[in-house]
C-alpha cells in the first residue's frame, strides 16, 4: 500500500510570504518529515521494572519534560510511564521487542496517525509563541512538551539551537490544520517550504 | 485565564487543562446495596462552594493525567495541587 503524506494537498516547495530582500540563512524552512516508525510505549502501572536499565537503540528513557536521541532514533517523554519513539529504523521495535514484555509494557505502532513538521531558523521561538502558551525561550535542546498550538494538540521536540530547530508533532487529521496555522504564523517572517 | 501547576509537568496555561469537576465525591464501594437517593445523591448532586475548594482536573493537551486542584472558587486563587493518589492537606 502507497503511503499518501498527510500534508499531500497544503505542504508546497517554495518561497512564501515577506522573504524578499532577506538572506537565505535568515529565511525560517519549513519541511514535511516522512518516513519514521513512531511508536507509544507505556509502561503499566503494576510493573516493576526499573525503565532506568532498560536502552532501546543504544537510548535511556528521558526523564521527565526531556528526550534522548542518535542519528537514527529519538524518544521523547509524553507522560508519566509514557514514551513516544520516533525512529528511522524500520525494524527497531521488532529488533528489541525482548525488553518489552506483554505484562509490563504495551507498545503501539501510530506511525499512520501522526504528522510531523520540522521548523528551522532564527525565528522558530517567535512561530511558536504565536500559537502555544509554553514559555518558548526557556525551553532549550533536549527538551519536550505537549501542548496546544491554536487548539491543536502537539508535541514540540526541540531538536537543536543552534540554529534552532524544532520538530511538531500532531495527529495526522488535523496535519492540514496545523500546517495552515504555523505557515500563517510565518507568512510575517517568510519561509521557505522544503 | 489561570496559570495552573500539573503536578508532572509544572506551571502549564489553563488552555492545556480540562475541568473535571468536585474533587471529593467518592463512589460508593462496589457490591453494596445502596438506595436511589445515594445513588442519585452520588451521580448528580453537587455542591456550589464559595471559597476554598477541591477539584479534578484533566493536563489533556500535556502530560493526560487527571490530578487534584485546590482552588478558591471566588478569586480563582490555586492553593495546592497533588497527584490523585495524595491528599491535599
Amino acid at each position: 500500500m502507497k503511503n499518501i503524506s498527510p500534508l499531500n494537498f497544503v505542504h508546497k516547495v517554495g518561497k512564501f510570504g515577506d522573504y524578499n530582500k532577506k538572506s537565505e540563512n535568515n529565511l525560517l524552512k519549513i519541511s514535511e518529515v516522512n518516513g519514521l516508525l513512531i511508536h507509544q510505549i507505556t509502561q503499566y502501572k503494576n510493573s516493576n521494572i526499573d525503565i532506568s536499565i532498560i536502552k532501546l537503540d543504544g537510548l535511556n528513557f528521558p526523564s521527565p519534560l526531556k528526550s534522548t536521541s542518535n542519528s537514527n532514533t529519538r524518544i521523547l517523554w509524553l507522560g508519566p510511564n509514557n514514551w513516544l519513539v520516533f525512529s528511522s529504523v524500520l525494524n527497531l521495535i521488532k529488533k528489541e521487542k525482548n525488553k518489552f514484555n506483554e505484562t509490563n509494557f504495551a507498545i503501539t505502532d501510530i506511525s499512520h496517525s501522526r504528522t510531523i513538521i520540522e521548523l528551522e531558523g532564527s525565528l522558530v521561538n517567535e512561530v511558536l509563541k504565536k500559537g502555544c502558551p509554553l514559555d518558548i525561550n526557556s525551553l532549550k535542546d533536549g527538551d519536550c512538551a505537549s501542548s496546544i498550538y491554536n487548539e491543536i494538540n502537539i508535541t514540540i521536540d526541540f531538536i537543536s539551537d543552534n540554529p534552532n530547530k524544532v520538530r511538531i508533532s500532531g495527529l495526522r487529521s488535523y496535519g492540514e490544520s496545523l500546517h495552515y496555522s504555523i505557515t500563517d504564523a510565518c507568512l510575517e517572517f517568510g519561509y521557505e517550504a522544503i | 485565564m489561570l496559570y495552573i501547576k500539573c503536578p508532572f509537568c509544572g506551571y502549564r496555561s489553563q488552555k492545556e487543562f480540562a475541568y473535571g469537576g468536585d474533587g471529593t465525591v467518592k463512589r460508593p464501594e462496589l457490591n453494596q446495596n445502596i438506595s436511589d437517593e445515594k445513588w442519585n445523591e452520588f451521580l448528580y448532586l453537587r455542591k456550589s462552594p464559595r471559597g476554598k475548594h477541591i477539584e479534578l482536573w484533566h493536563h489533556v493537551a500535556g502530560c493526560r493525567q487527571w490530578f487534584k486542584v485546590q482552588r478558591n472558587t471566588v478569586t480563582h486563587e490555586i492553593f495546592q495541587t497533588t497527584k490523585m493518589n495524595e491528599e491535599i492537606k
